[in-house]
């Protein structure tokens, strides 16, 4: 239904926008009058205002309607006799209701339930069928005024820029309430984790074990019972599996994707450049999933089978494989960035080089990459921010046991496979298990802010030197 | 009148397939300075990129001809180019000094020719670079900061400098003072005018004062053809050809 309405809107209100546009245009010619401003900013005129209010009625509207229908079947049902207690037993109660007029209830149906479910019938078309006239309604009135205003040759442009720009502030709007919802949400949630588990026991904590704390309610945990708790929750084996995994990612893709970045901006010709640079981005085209699969299917047994041939022990799950493979995952990055950034350093840095006499790889060493330096750390250290938040790979090739260990041959785990592994199936929300998920998300939320932070300084450092 | 230092034969170049030098043939003198004027596009700074052969940085371009220094010829491709540059110095239109401190843009050439192997000798030659283009005083005391915080003519020295830091027999100028203010200028000129005493020096300039005032040769060109040399005092008071006349008299250009 709804669709069907922003449809109908959509289509109406350009339709408009012709009817606006030929309209002044006649009325500046019988009238012999110079318009205020070009005949289409009169059809964006109608256009905006035949759309907007009639979609912003048509948003609240579908906002408060089923909160509204709910509350009143609630009360109706009481009043018929239901009975419940809580707000839980209420939300059931209108659940089946529902669920009977869809026609996918197969308990039993009591009078009550009957009677509720043809009365929700009833609302929901006496809601639909007003905001339908409503709607209608409102786009009358709004095209009647903006025609109105047109015929007196009001001031068109300034009116549709002045609405442009509320739109696109509304947007910006919109996407900073989203982050600043999502920091939110992750920071409650943490502070409910660390009023049970003191902060200095997870940020010290040498052993992670959460199940320990499965199904236990958070607001009732003696002393002893948090003694058991204390080393549950310690986040260093988690950071140091996620910066040893992102460090040996880091080996892989900074050398070949710094030199690959060297080689495309500086040595490669036009030719080469234009097949192999496109070639190497798909690599940063490929699903994480599928970078998963080839390091638990094929990397990670290869290993396994490479080192018993030397007669090592070594995990089918290696935090070698898990990070080779991120590492290959980030060359692209590394080498795009790197390779734009090399591209950016003036040409006359590289003449002046030359005229002195010195060679391509003495000029490149000494004179290109130390200009782009600044930059090229930043396309690091957004590599690494990257390799630190990258959750599927680490899932299928790292393991899940928290090992605090150096041995690359070694399972380990890190911050994100563990947010996966708390967070999968179903889950008591109050305990501190699950609350844990969200304090490691924060941690790693603010551990990669820092780095973005740090790296855009670089990068800005950088531009405003040659620009 | 002195000895022929640089000699162009018939000197073709394209860009492309774009021809922007046609036959070329121009001689210039030890311990001059030749400057080359004509409007913009026509072939000076393409000209004086060959006789260092900093062309070859640019893909496309391709030269025919030849070009001699000393009688011997540099337009070949078994030619060492870095040591054909350590002996032609080049500076820029725009000052282009290294992001690194102004000790280590002088050092950087001789460094990179072995040359002054102990940090004693390499002071050495920075600080008499340094005097040579007149930069010493200013800048004795701040010899470990960025040359990029150096005013545009402090910069503009400083890349003279750079080039005569390598110990140089040519240096090529290619419009040095285009970006520079009058004061900055008349430093520069100055410059020119001691430092011909040991180099040959070719300038590109668009202003006609500026030739007149530092050169002893000039050359015109247009559309890639030379057009007239001779002494810069014939040229500008009597030059042989119309256009010649009609260019340094602005009357086009």
């Amino acid at each position: 239904m709804n669709f069907v309405l922003i449809f109908l809107i959509t289509i109406f209100s350009l339709s408009l926008f012709f009817y606006g546009r030929s309209k002044t245009k006649s009325i500046s010619v019988e009238n012999n009058i110079k318009l205020n401003a070009l005949p289409k900013f009169y059809g964006y005129y109608l256009v905006l205002w035949c759309s907007i209010p009639a979609l912003v009625f048509l948003l609240v509207w579908s906002l408060f309607e089923p909160v509204i229908i709910k509350t009143i079947i609630i009360e109706t049902a009481a009043n018929q006799g239901a009975i419940f207690n809580d707000t839980n037993e209420a939300n059931l109660i209108y659940e089946k209701i529902k669920a009977i007029h869809l026609g996918t209830y197969f308990g039993d149906i009591d009078s009550i339930l009957k009677e509720s479910a043809i009365s929700y019938a009833k609302f929901i078309n006496l809601f639909t069928n007003s905001k339908i006239v409503l709607i209608f309604g409102i786009i009358i009135a709004s095209v009647i005024y903006s025609l109105k205003k047109i015929k007196n040759n009001n001031k068109a442009r300034e009116d549709v820029e002045t609405i442009l720009k509320g739109l696109l502030f509304v947007s910006s709007l919109i996407a900073i309430l989203t982050t600043l919802g999502i920091i939110f949400s992750l920071l409650f949630e943490s502070i409910k984790f660390f009023s049970v588990i003191n902060i200095f026991d997870y940020l010290f904590g040498t052993s992670w074990s959460p199940q320990k704390a499965f199904v236990r309610d958070a607001s009732a945990i003696t002393a002893d019972e948090y003694e058991e708790l204390k080393d549950a929750f310690g986040f260093i084996p988690l950071i140091a599996g996620t910066s040893f995994i992102a460090f040996i990612a880091m080996l892989v893709a900074v050398p070949i994707g710094l030199f690959s970045g060297i080689y495309m901006a500086e040595y490669a010709s036009m030719k080469v450049r234009r097949v192999s640079k496109p070639i190497i981005e798909i690599l940063a085209g490929i699903p994480t999933v599928v970078y998963g699969f080839f390091a638990a299917l094929t990397v990670g047994p290869f290993f396994r089978q490479l080192g018993e041939s030397f007669g090592l022990t070594v995990s089918s799950e290696s935090a070698l494989a898990a990070g080779l493979i991120m590492g290959i995952m980030i060359i692209p990055y590394v080498s795009s960035l790197s390779d734009d950034v090399i591209n950016s350093v003036p040409q006359s840095l590289r003449d002046g080089s030359y005229a002195v006499g010195a060679t391509k790889s003495e000029t490149i060493k000494q004179v290109v990459i130390p200009a782009a330096l600044p930059g090229i750390i930043g396309s690091v250290l957004l590599a690494v921010s990257r390799a630190i938040g990258e959750t599927m790979i680490v899932v299928m090739a790292a393991g899940l046991a928290a090992n605090l260990t150096i041995n690359p041959l070694d399972s380990t785990t890190t911050i994100t496979t563990q947010i996966v592994m708390i967070l999968v199936g179903d889950q008591e929300f109050d305990s501190p298990k699950t609350q844990s998920a969200f304090a490691l998300g924060l941690t790693l939320f603010i551990a990669t802010l820092i780095l973005n932070f740090i790296a855009q300084r670089a990068v800005k450092k950088y531009r405003e030197k040659y620009d | 009148m002195s000895d022929i230092k640089i000699k162009s034969k018939n000197l073709n170049v394209y860009y492309g397939d774009k021809q922007a030098l046609f036959d070329v043939n121009l001689d210039l003198n030890e311990k001059e300075v030749t400057a080359l004027i004509g409007p913009s596009g026509c072939g000076k700074s393409t000209f004086i990129r060959c006789i260092n052969r900093m062309n070859d940085v640019i893909d496309i371009c391709k030269v025919t001809g030849n070009i001699e220094i000393d009688g011997i010829e540099i337009n070949d491709s078994n030619l060492d180019v870095v040591s054909l540059r350590e002996r032609v110095g080049m500076v820029f239109q725009k000052p282009n000094p290294f992001p690194k401190s102004i000790y280590d843009n002088i050092s950087y050439g001789p460094k990179i020719h072995g040359k002054g192997e102990t940090k004693n000798e390499l002071d050495e030659i920075v600080e008499k670079s340094l005097k040579k283009a007149a930069l010493w005083e200013e800048v004795k005391d701040r010899l470990n900061e960025p040359g990029t915080g150096l005013s545009g003519g402090q910069q503009q020295r400083l890349c003279i400098a750079r080039a005569i830091s390598v110990n140089p027999e040519v240096i090529l100028m290619d419009e040095p003072c285009s970006a520079l203010d009058p004061i900055a200028t008349a430093k520069i000129e100055e410059l020119i005018d001691e430092l011909k005493k040991t180099y040959t020096i070719v300038i590109v300039t668009h202003s006609m004062a500026q030739a007149v005032r530092v050169s002893q040769k000039t050359g015109f060109f247009h559309l890639g053809k030379i057009i007239e040399v001779g002494k810069t005092e014939k040229i500008f008071k009597n030059p042989d050809n119309k256009m010649t006349q009609d260019y340094i008299t602005g009357r086009f250009g």
